[in-house]
């Protein structure tokens, strides 16, 4: 391991855990100004996170290890996954590293873990999180893998590093217009897999939309801080893997200060695009029922599904 | 010299299985525990040995050749034992040996002596003749060993013969198991006819439409034994019968002993393969896949839900196997070498993390005295060790990252992702479907043990019995953690395991290095939990769960088993076809007054109902018009149904030659 790549974790790291927080203040912004509110500060959630960090953990009696490990689970597998893709800087061709099928499946793990917890306390409405959140990841992931596979496709490549390296050096190819159907579909993946209308509610505890919040309800104190800033920072690797795939301007490979500089200067105006785009997009939709989704869903497969037998067929 | 002591070696393994199971047959009615104790010590001998000798031929790869022809002359006692076979030869005896520590005690809570000291003796038959069917090098000793292996098996599974359940499993057992051996001695025949030996060599060319036969005949006669979808009915019968430890052998080993053939027929035997076969295997391996996990989350029978894991995963391997076919078709070998080890390593993790789950739930069941798990919960407390376990399986077998699991699907995703180097658009097409299957097969699998460990160990106990289990006596812990720590090693350290073996086949595996992921999560943990003990002493609170202002939480109020997977069932409900029987019964005639009703959802059980029970029928007819034939017990009639059966003969063979 190089220096330059020891270099590129910490950066990395430390971006994600200090951006990702922002962006769920910025999408609330957004959504309050399109209902005519004026929304909370940007570092609103920065605050929630640093008091929920200073007050007390309480467990259920009826809990075991699976709600004290799995916070920790979380964290660590959202902050791991954050090392597979690069936000501003790519340090060259990896091995392992930012290895597609791994990234979804560290996903996977920490989801796993949630909905464990969200059965071990023995109230209704974590196990009715838990069986919705993996009844509607079930239908996730294959989307997921699609997109990858997809992208393999084109790229001929299953890592991110890779990808981020060919466009970085032909960004032109984004605009391969069998592309735009796995941006929609890797866009239904980022709102499905961030809990967002019109799949679920952030914002509710209500019994109707509870998916995520509700497997989190029993969670307390620094363990909810754990819970949520997991949350925040899978939003903002996902949105970046959509970024960096789609408008691939900016991400830099020379680590220098300058280009670094300027490479997160576009990330974060991508982002914030990105992040008003959601906002709206949850603002001018009603909550879906529950067993609409799965249509939802498929027709993120399908249209992977679809570049695919674009690219099968058109040489 | 070393093939001498490695040969010998064997031979005092072998030896000394037999003893230990006849061992338990000499002592027949003595009472004392001492008998299987020493019997299933001496097995455990044997098995240690075998895994030190399959473990240095897989590395070495220098095959082990014996015979016993000088004791049984004329039935074609070869033995070969190369690197593919040594392989299974290494599950099995590893498997084994787990599965034999946990025999220590788990049959103490069953009272009839006579009936455990035949159990020890056939289980130890059951090994040695899996083992020795891998071993064989001639189709007639293929054929002795694999019907040793099935009848051994299913008086086994008879364990407790008088529940009327147990021998409806049984019988239906033994039927599709003879049904298998049917398929593969027309497989033999055909392949002997053309070969003229019984040897299981490289056979010469042949033409094709016989050796298409012989493959569909080979396919149906070990996918019975594997319990691929359609030919899985058994499975699900057999398994929750069986005592656990049965079936943990059974569905670790026994099903991947046919797979076993699969591979050594399709690779080492046929002069050649085509590309359709793959296409039909990668088909047969997606549909069990997937129909096996659907089926699991319905199931709220604990070893019946293992059963139909077991379906799916066998369709993994399938999967595996079919690739490995495509692949070779298309001469691209080394994703071909790829998809077989992607196949093969998922036999032996789905051997390790099954045996491991069905031995814990043994340990479960023998507590809750139920296999419902709508009646468990709450175990985690109760049999804090025995959950540990449960749910190391449980993560191995959803395949997640960093257990063994995760590896041998993260190589079977990565050739299916290489679906872009063929030049068949179709066929591409074909496997990038069957891809989203697999992930859509793994998601659901996650799902069904997020079920399956949520209501069996977690929340609050649901039955008197649940609330007073204990943990599991020693044997019963320390068997599964052999699994257990196997499921997490292979995982964790699967790169450096296979860079290691990978350069002595002669292949390298583009797999992810676990280990700086799992030290890099460690490190990280490491300081959040030094920041959190350093800005914050107090001891976290323990307290009720929030009832909804009631106060006393109750069991009643958890998230049962069928409300989980509800929302599966009715997403898919396209498969389960879930029918909602509404009956009503009125105190008069004009429907006034309502007595009662009755309201019923229940699935359909599509191959049971529309392939076994009319075949079953259509059977059942044929032989009773016979017997209506044959009512007069004369002589007579009997001379002339001869006489026509030979001219028939006689007939069919003029018209074929």
């Amino acid at each position: 391991m190089s220096v330059e790549f020891i270099l590129y974790c910490l950066m990395n790291l430390g971006l994600v855990i200090v951006l990702a927080p922002l962006f769920i203040s910025l999408i609330k912004i957004v959504k309050a100004s399109a209902q005519g509110r004026k929304g909370p500060s940007v570092f609103q959630t920065y605050r929630n996170l640093m008091k929920l960090f200073k007050k007390e953990v309480i467990y259920s009696s009826n809990s075991s290890w699976i709600m004290r490990i799995t916070p920790y689970v979380n964290i660590i597998c959202m902050l791991v996954a954050a090392l597979f893709v690069p936000l501003v800087f790519i340090p060259g061709p990896q091995s392992w590293f930012g290895n597609v099928i791994l990234f979804l499946y560290i996903f996977a793990l920490a989801r796993f873990f949630m909905a464990l917890a969200g059965l071990d306390a023995g109230s209704t409405f974590g196990g009715m999180g838990s069986s919705r959140e993996m009844s509607l990841s079930s239908l996730t992931e294959p989307a997921m893998i699609l997109v990858f596979a997809a992208l393999a496709f084109v790229y001929q490549a299953t890592n991110l590093f890779d990808i981020f390296i060919t466009l970085s050096e032909s960004p032109l190819m984004a605009f391969n217009p069998s592309l735009m159907l796995l941006a929609i579909s890797l866009f239904i993946i980022l709102i499905a897999e961030t809990a967002r209308i019109p799949l679920d509610n952030p914002e509710t505890h209500l019994e109707l939309t509870m998916v995520h919040e509700a497997m989190i309800l029993e969670q307390s104190g620094r363990n909810l801080a754990l819970m949520e800033m997991s949350a925040a920072v899978k939003q903002l690797l996902l949105m970046s893997v959509l970024i960096n795939i789609f408008f691939p301007w900016g991400n830099t490979t020379s680590f220098t200060i300058p280009a670094i500089a300027g490479s997160l200067v576009l990330f974060l105006v991508k982002c914030i695009l990105l992040a008003l785009v959601i906002g709206l997009f949850e603002s001018s939709l009603a909550k879906m029922r529950l067993f609409r989704l799965p249509n939802l869903l498929i027709i993120a497969s399908v249209l992977a599904f679809l570049t695919v037998i674009l690219e099968v067929f058109l040489p | 010299m070393i093939n001498i002591t490695l040969d010998m070696l064997f031979i005092l393994a072998t030896f000394l299985l037999l003893l230990a199971a006849l061992y338990t047959l000499l002592f027949l009615t003595k009472k004392s525990k001492i008998v299987r104790g020493v019997s299933l010590s001496v097995a455990l001998l044997a098995n240690a040995i075998l895994i030190l000798i399959s473990s240095s031929i897989v590395y070495s790869g220098t095959a082990l050749e014996f015979n016993f022809n000088q004791i049984f002359p004329m039935m074609g006692m070869d033995f070969l034992i190369d690197r593919l076979a040594a392989f299974f030869i290494l599950a099995v005896s590893i498997i084994a040996a787990a599965v034999t520590v946990y025999s220590f005690h788990y049959l103490d809570h069953y009272p009839q002596t006579r009936r455990k000291n035949i159990h020890i003796f056939l289980m130890n038959l059951f090994v040695l003749s899996m083992v020795y069917v891998v071993a064989s090098r001639n189709m007639i000793s293929f054929l002795i060993f694999w019907e040793l292996m099935s009848v051994s098996s299913f008086f086994l599974v008879c364990f407790e013969f008088e529940k009327a359940e147990t021998r409806k499993a049984g019988l239906f057992y033994f039927i599709m198991t003879q049904l298998s051996t049917v398929f593969l001695i027309c497989a033999f025949v055909i392949l002997y006819n053309e070969t003229g030996s019984f040897e299981l060599a490289r056979a010469s060319e042949m033409s094709s439409g016989l050796l298409s036969m012989a493959f569909i005949s080979l396919f149906i006669g070990f996918g019975i034994k594997a319990g691929i979808i359609p030919f899985h009915k058994w499975l699900p019968y057999a398994h929750p019968a069986a005592p656990s430890n049965i079936s943990a052998l059974m569905s670790g080993l026994m099903i991947k002993v046919a797979l076993y053939g699969l591979i050594r027929f399709l690779l080492y035997i046929f002069p050649a393969t085509y590309l359709w076969w793959g296409i039909l295997i990668l088909i047969a391996g997606t549909v069990s896949a997937f129909l096996g996990v659907i089926y699991a989350l319905k199931e709220h029978d604990l070893k019946r839900l293992l059963a139909y894991h077991s379906i799916e995963n066998v369709g993994i391997i399938l999967m595996g196997i079919g690739m490995c076919v495509i692949f070779t078709s298309y001469g691209l070998t080394a994703l071909a070498m790829i998809s077989l080890v992607a196949a093969l390593f998922h036999t032996l993790n789905h051997g390790l993390f099954k045996s491991l789950l069905f031995l814990t739930a043994g340990s479960v069941i023998s507590e809750t005295r139920t296999r419902n798990i709508e009646e468990m919960g709450g175990l985690v407390k109760r049999m804090p060790k025995t959950a540990v376990l449960f749910f190391i399986g449980a993560v191995s077998i959803s395949a997640l990252p960093p257990f063994n699991g995760f590896v041998s699907e993260f190589l079977l995703f990565h050739s299916l992702f290489q679906s872009s180097l063929i030049p068949d658009p179709i066929v591409q097409l074909i496997m990038l479907v069957c891809l989203t299957v697999l992930a859509l097969t793994s998601a659901l699998a996650a799902a069904c043990f997020v079920k399956a460990f949520g209501t069996v160990f977690l929340a609050a106990p649901r039955s008197e019995h649940a609330a007073q289990a204990k943990e599991a006596s020693w044997s019963m812990v320390a068997g599964p953690s052999l699994l257990a720590a196997l499921c997490i090693g292979l995982g964790v350290f699967s790169f450096q395991i296979f860079s290691w073996i990978g350069p002595r086949i002669g292949y390298s595996f583009p797999l992810p290095d676990m280990l700086p992921a799992v030290s890099v999560g460690a490190v990280l943990l490491l300081m959040i939990v030094i920041g959190f003990r350093l800005t914050d002493s107090r001891k976290p609170r323990v307290s009720e769960t929030w009832g909804c202002g009631i106060n006393s939480q109750n069991s009643k109020m958890e998230y049962t088993a069928s409300g989980f997977s509800q929302p599966i069932i009715n997403i898919f409900s396209f498969i389960y076809q879930p029918q909602k029987i509404n009956k009503r019964y009125f105190m008069d005639i004009q429907e006034t007054v309502f007595r009662e009703g009755k309201v019923e959802i229940r699935m359909v059980r599509f191959f049971e109902d529309y392939v076994y029970l009319p075949i079953a029928r259509t059977v059942q007819r044929i032989s009773r018009w016979l017997y209506s034939q044959q009512n007069e017990v004369t002589l007579d009639p009997f001379i002339f149904y001869e006489f026509l059966a030979i001219l028939g003969l006689i007939l069919l063979v003029g018209v074929i030659v």
